[in-house]
């Protein structure tokens, strides 16, 4: 919340300066086996591309993140940081 | 010394593992810093890789190495291009010098914040010191921190180079340009090209010094941009390597650093210690004295008096400030003022900020303490992200900030103490510093930041005072209270004005007034030049009031009805009795004998809609702006046609789009507003016309000429389009001139184009607002300027000095000149030339 509002804020002041970050949630970011070890599509609050190796997507809950299953679909490192941020390691 | 036991390093961090050539950075993936591996990071603490003494440790805290007892140097650096946020995200639990075991956690960082501000979290581990060393765990597997990663063969590093004998030579003092000093990229480029010397060298900054050929020798040398350093060298090509190193130093050692400052001063304009220079941000000349506005220190006591007390106390400072802020919308100088206070209010609301407000009144904090902490932090954020014009917004979070904690301790916003004929001087002038002026007393404003554009030259134009923006920062040491002289015209501030040139200006202010007060008394009279051409000058209005105001100071019509003045702060769409309502009332006003242009809604991400929900684009003045967002939801046009039709008959009605670019707009604007008239059952449809504001419009005039009823030219999108400048933007808003020949030459085309198929060209710009530019348009051939409603008397009576066969020798003459600055010279120097013959015409 706070991030959109201050983007909107930055961006109505400061039109092309803030590259659009907040991708709209397009399936191709992530494959079907990975969302369901992320707890299923609506448990997905955001979900963008940082730091070239990585997709950093929030979670509602992060209690249904299924670690194990993420590394047998393929993500070879999870990170899971507070507030339901989980950074995947999907390599460059 | 050397023992045979190999070395195990440990991993720093958990994470996973990729080999040093696939790191997309060439710096890095070349080996020239050293050999290594990388570790893409799913951990948050970097800890030593071996036991040893921190032989650096940036400043910054995104590097670090150690170094054994056996001289083995190990590298660790956090991230790609993390040296860009200064810190930001690092936190140190080492020094340099301490010594630290195997497995000690080394530096903190927070991963969120880095992979969301910097390029990469990719975490290198090089061996610097260069021993070869076998990898324990293959390519592409996860680590885990602690765990054994290299076996490196101590004592078989290539034996470091004989100390070159003799007497050491010293480069001259040379100030380091590079942004963040020499972090890693730029040490090891410059350490590479020292190794090519049998010299020994090394870099002193004051009394420390480095090894020239040892990267982590300059790392730990900690320099800073504007640091002066030298170099020496002893041996045989100590020259050489002198003269070699010195050059590569200058140019940035392989970054790309800001040119050199001499070039900057060159091209600003000169001041001297009589008169500063700075560009006018707002017409006019005034003699009085400096008033320096600084924000007085507040009290903050840091504890509370009870937390439900502190919270009360919060709130209540929120909701007044947003009550004020409501206030200073409602009797904004103008709508872009209007706007920043709308910003400041939803800032208000951000409920982070309220959550760390309201955490720190959880701790105990006072209600003043907890929000000043919350806004400054995030200002700061904002500060450290390395952008100057995200910087300087920070300063509205300051602002908004400011306010509240002055509601809180319960400071009077007090209108200031001004003394009579105050020049205003500042660094900036905050939105609400501006708010709480008591204008009557002052004459004049002076920034140090800002362009023609910036919030204080809004302000002053809406005012009618002069101004001058970006003036040397050394006008904010002159005193209160000295008597200065304010030539806005040419841009210069006066700090000795002599008496004969306060008397000119003087002399100059009073005729203003007198002619001010001629043009108003004569503002009925009919803008016709002196050989007969006859000019329609209508206004700009946003209200009825405005459009009886205009009616008053001899407006001949409207030229441009923004009609999005009935949408802006809604949160729900006006009903379309209300729209119809007010379209109806305003062409009333105006009765049968005049036009009426209504504009369609001009909203767009720049300026959006609160009950339209858009999504946020990434340039939205590239965006679905204008006509192109009415098409997308042509319920809304639909509407707002219907709306506009209802006033038919009243005045003569004309609409126009915005933001047109492709004939295909124009059609499909067309059809919707024939099968609404239709459905209305009108049998004469309003004139339609479009608004020229884009580049392909302009240049396909004669093109739409056929389709279109008129033609209006705005100047202030067409040239931000024209040049791709954006006027709001601190640096390029002064050469964003509406004046610039390829402006001008696209304001030529349209009117060609419009007048072979005997259609009539407005201005609705600013362009056609300022004096200077009146002969230029006329000449051009513009058939109507609509200018902003205080103006129209002084436009109309710049037009009855005017000849039309000099108007059109002068718009000759401009369109070949070479940028703007020309063709204000040029048009200044025929102003100069009929002013001069007017007053004998006028007897």
């Amino acid at each position: 919340m706070f991030e959109k509002l201050q983007r909107a804020f930055w961006k109505a002041l400061t039109p092309d300066l803030i590259a659009e970050t907040v991708a709209a949630p397009t399936p191709s970011l992530l494959s079907a086996s990975v969302l369901s070890a992320l707890g299923g599509a609506d448990n997905l609050k955001s979900q963008q591309r940082v730091a070239l190796t990585r997709v950093r997507v929030q979670l509602q809950d992060a209690a249904r993140l299924d670690e194990p299953a993420l590394k047998a679909a393929g993500v070879p490192g999870v990170m899971v940081l507070g507030g339901g941020v989980v950074h995947l390691l999907t390599g460059l | 010394m050397t023992t045979t036991q190999p070395l195990e390093l440990l991993a720093p961090l958990s994470g996973v593992l990729l080999a040093l050539d696939q790191v997309p950075d060439p710096v890095f993936a070349s080996r020239m810093i050293g050999d290594g591996l990388c570790i893409d990071p799913t951990s948050q603490t970097l800890c030593a890789p071996l036991a040893g003494v921190i032989s650096s440790l940036q400043d910054s805290g995104h590097a670090v190495s150690v170094t054994d007892d056996n001289g083995v140097q190990v590298l660790m650096h956090i991230g790609l291009d993390t040296v860009n946020l200064a810190g930001q995200g690092f936190t140190r639990l080492v020094q340099e010098g301490q010594r630290v075991e195997a497995g000690q956690p080394l530096i903190e960082f927070d991963a969120d914040y880095v992979a969301l501000t910097a390029r990469s979290l990719l975490t290198l581990m090089l061996v610097v010191s260069g021993e070869p060393f076998t990898l324990l765990a293959p390519d592409g597997n996860c680590v885990d921190v602690g765990q054994p990663l290299l076996r490196v063969s101590p004592g078989e590093a290539t034996a470091a180079v004989a100390q070159e004998e003799g007497e050491a030579l010293f480069s001259k003092p040379l100030s380091l340009p590079n942004a963040n000093g020499l972090h890693a990229r730029p040490a090891a480029v410059l350490a590479q090209a020292a190794k090519g010397f049998e010299a020994s060298i090394y870099l002193h900054k004051q009394t420390q010094s480095a090894n020239a050929k040892s990267l982590v020798a300059i790392m730990a040398l900690q320099t800073a941009q504007g640091d002066t350093l030298q170099v020496s060298a002893a041996g045989n090509d100590a020259d050489a390597a002198i003269k070699a190193l010195v050059a590569l130093l200058a140019e940035g050692c392989g970054e790309t650093v800001a040119a050199p400052a001499q070039v900057i001063e060159a091209v600003a304009p000169v001041s001297s210690a009589a008169l500063l220079r700075g560009v006018c941000a707002s017409p006019g000349s005034a003699f009085g004295q400096v008033v320096q506005v600084a924000e007085p220190e507040l009290n903050i006591i840091e504890n509370g008096t009870g937390e439900t007390a502190e919270r009360d106390a919060l709130t209540r400072g929120l909701l007044a400030a947003t009550e004020a802020l409501q206030t200073l919308q409602a009797k904004a100088a103008g709508s872009a003022q209007a706007e920043i206070f709308r910003a400041h209010q939803e800032l208000l609301e951000d409920p982070t900020l309220l959550e760390q407000a309201h955490g720190l009144l959880a701790e105990g904090k006072s209600a003043a303490f907890a929000w000043n902490s919350a806004t400054v932090a995030t200002a700061k954020l904002f500060q450290g992200l390395g952008n100057a014009l995200l910087a300087e917004r920070a300063a509205d979070l300051a602002d908004v900030g400011q306010r509240v904690l002055k509601l809180i301790l319960g400071i009077q916003d007090r209108a200031w103490d001004l003394p009579e004929q105050a020049i205003l001087i500042a660094e900036q002038l905050t939105p609400s510093q501006t708010a709480s002026l008591d204008t009557r007393k002052v004459l004049g404003f002076v920034t140090v930041g800002g362009g023609a554009t910036s919030h204080v030259a809004i302000l002053a134009r809406a005012l009618g005072l002069p101004a001058i923006c970006g003036v040397p920062g050394q006008v904010l040491a002159l005193a209160n209270g000295k008597q200065v002289l304010l030539d806005a015209d040419k841009g210069e501030l006066h700090l000795e004005p002599d008496l004969a040139e306060i008397e000119t200006l003087q002399a100059a202010r009073d005729q203003q007034v007198q002619r001010r007060q001629r043009e108003v008394a004569q503002a009925a009279l009919p803008a016709t030049t002196r050989d007969g051409h006859h000019v329609e000058v209508t206004a700009n209005v946003a209200s009825l009031q405005e459009v009886e105001q205009s009616l008053a100071l001899g407006g001949e019509g409207v030229g441009l009805l923004r009609s999005e003045f009935l949408y802006l702060d809604r949160n729900r769409a006006p009903s379309p009795e209300e729209q119809a309502g007010t379209y109806s009332a305003i062409a009333r006003a105006l009765g049968t004998e005049r036009n009426l242009v209504v504009r369609t809604l001009d909203v767009g991400g720049d300026k959006p809609l609160a009950y339209v929900p858009m999504e946020s684009e990434t340039n939205p003045f590239l965006g679905l702006r204008g006509i192109r967002l009415c098409l997308e939801r042509p319920e809304l046009l639909r509407e707002q046609f219907r709306a506009i039709l209802a006033s038919a008959g009243l005045a003569r009605l004309h609409i126009m789009l915005p933001m047109v670019s492709l004939l295909s707009e124009l059609h499909l604007a067309r059809r919707i507003l024939e099968e609404e008239a239709l459905a209305l059952g009108l049998e004469a449809l309003p004139k339609l016309g479009i608004m020229i504001e884009v580049p392909s419009a302009a240049l396909m005039a004669d093109v739409f000429a056929p389709h279109v009823d008129f033609f209006s030219i705005g100047t202030n999108d067409l040239t931000q389009y024209t040049l791709a400048m954006d006027r709001d933007h601190p640096r390029l808003a002064s050469q964003a001139d509406s004046f610039h020949p390829a402006v001008l030459r696209l304001i030529a085309t349209t009117v060609k184009a419009a007048h072979a198929h005997g259609k009539w060209v407005g201005v609705c710009g600013a362009l056609a607002s300022e004096a200077l530019a009146v002969p230029m348009l006329i000449g051009l051939g513009v058939d109507e300027l609509s200018v902003s409603v205080p103006l129209i008397p002084t436009i109309k009576a710049t037009v009855r000095e005017l000849d039309l066969a000099d108007c059109q020798i002068i718009a000759r003459q401009v369109l070949g000149l070479e940028e703007a600055a020309h063709v204000r010279e040029a048009l200044r120097q025929y102003h100069a030339a009929t002013v001069q013959t007017s007053p004998v015409v006028e007897h």
